[in-house]
């Protein structure tokens, strides 16, 4: 084990090498995701991936023609600070879009729970519209085993 | 494709203030459009395109219903009580057809 740890110049270098390639292969700075992209063609602005948006689906679930979705977005609604909508998009459907809520002050509480249609496996995205105009973006994979037609 | 029938789930009674849970469902099929029927033509598309929530008349919340919601379309959300009155909710189907449901609840 002892001469397993020293580390000789030319591993040093290779290891250096190593690092230099994988940072040259992830995105370039500032070149987003495709769920952010694709959420930034659809809705105008890019969102930012926040953890006050919680996206629950099933991870896997044997029929893709009622998949349960839920959400809830950590948030007063008050008049000063409250969402003003989702929008859940299915990026593998034939049709991307699958439903937006608008809530108000008086929803009192920005959670939603139903069911929906996935064409195939995929990373099903929410975008939540808050009243200060920011975009907040989660993403969730689901697998499922009979795809839904949509 | 049986007359799309309306349920809902509002409490009769409500604390001032008091974040209250509703249910409503929709029998529907959701015709996607994307489907063919046995002769190979396409089924033209029939869903529920939109929901709306009014309490009071003032809309609190509403819904853009796209062909990925699934069939029976099914949502659970929520409303802050503030005074008593009626929750009034509206399923609009392509073609204009539009279903309606209401409850009442009593604010205390």
């Amino acid at each position: 084990m002892s001469s397993g740890s020293v580390m000789t110049r030319r591993a040093v270098l290779g290891t250096v090498a190593l690092a230099g390639a994988a940072l040259a292969m992830r995105p370039a700075r500032g070149a987003p995701d495709p769920e952010i992209a694709l959420a930034e063609q659809l809705f105008g602005r890019a969102p930012v991936p926040s953890e006050r948006l919680q996206l629950d689906m099933p991870a896997v679930f044997p029929n893709g023609y009622t998949v349960p979705l839920a959400f809830e977005v950590d948030c007063p609604m008050t008049d000063a600070d409250h969402v003003r909508a989702v929008h859940v998009v299915a990026p593998r459907n034939p049709l991307v879009r699958v439903a937006s809520f608008h809530f108000t002050p008086r929803s009192g509480r920005a959670r939603i729970s139903t069911r929906i249609r996935l064409a195939e496996p995929q990373n099903v995205i929410a975008v939540a519209e808050m009243s200060d105009g920011v975009l907040l973006l989660a993403k969730t994979r689901v697998e499922v085993e009979v795809n839904g037609c949509a | 494709m049986a007359t799309p029938e309306p349920r809902i789930r509002v409490p009769n009674t409500a604390a001032k203030g008091e974040i209250l849970e509703v249910k409503a469902l929709i029998t529907h099929q959701m015709e996607t459009g994307l489907r063919r029927d046995a002769t190979g033509k396409l089924m033209p598309r029939k869903i529920i395109n939109a929901f709306s929530c009014r309490y009071n008349g003032e809309l609190v919340f509403s819904v853009e219903l796209h062909e990925a919601v699934a069939a029976n379309p099914y949502l659970e959300f929520h409303l802050r009580a503030e005074e008593s009155g009626t929750i009034e909710f509206a399923w609009h189907e392509d073609g204009g057809a539009v279903y309606t449901a209401r409850g009442t609840l009593t604010v205390t």
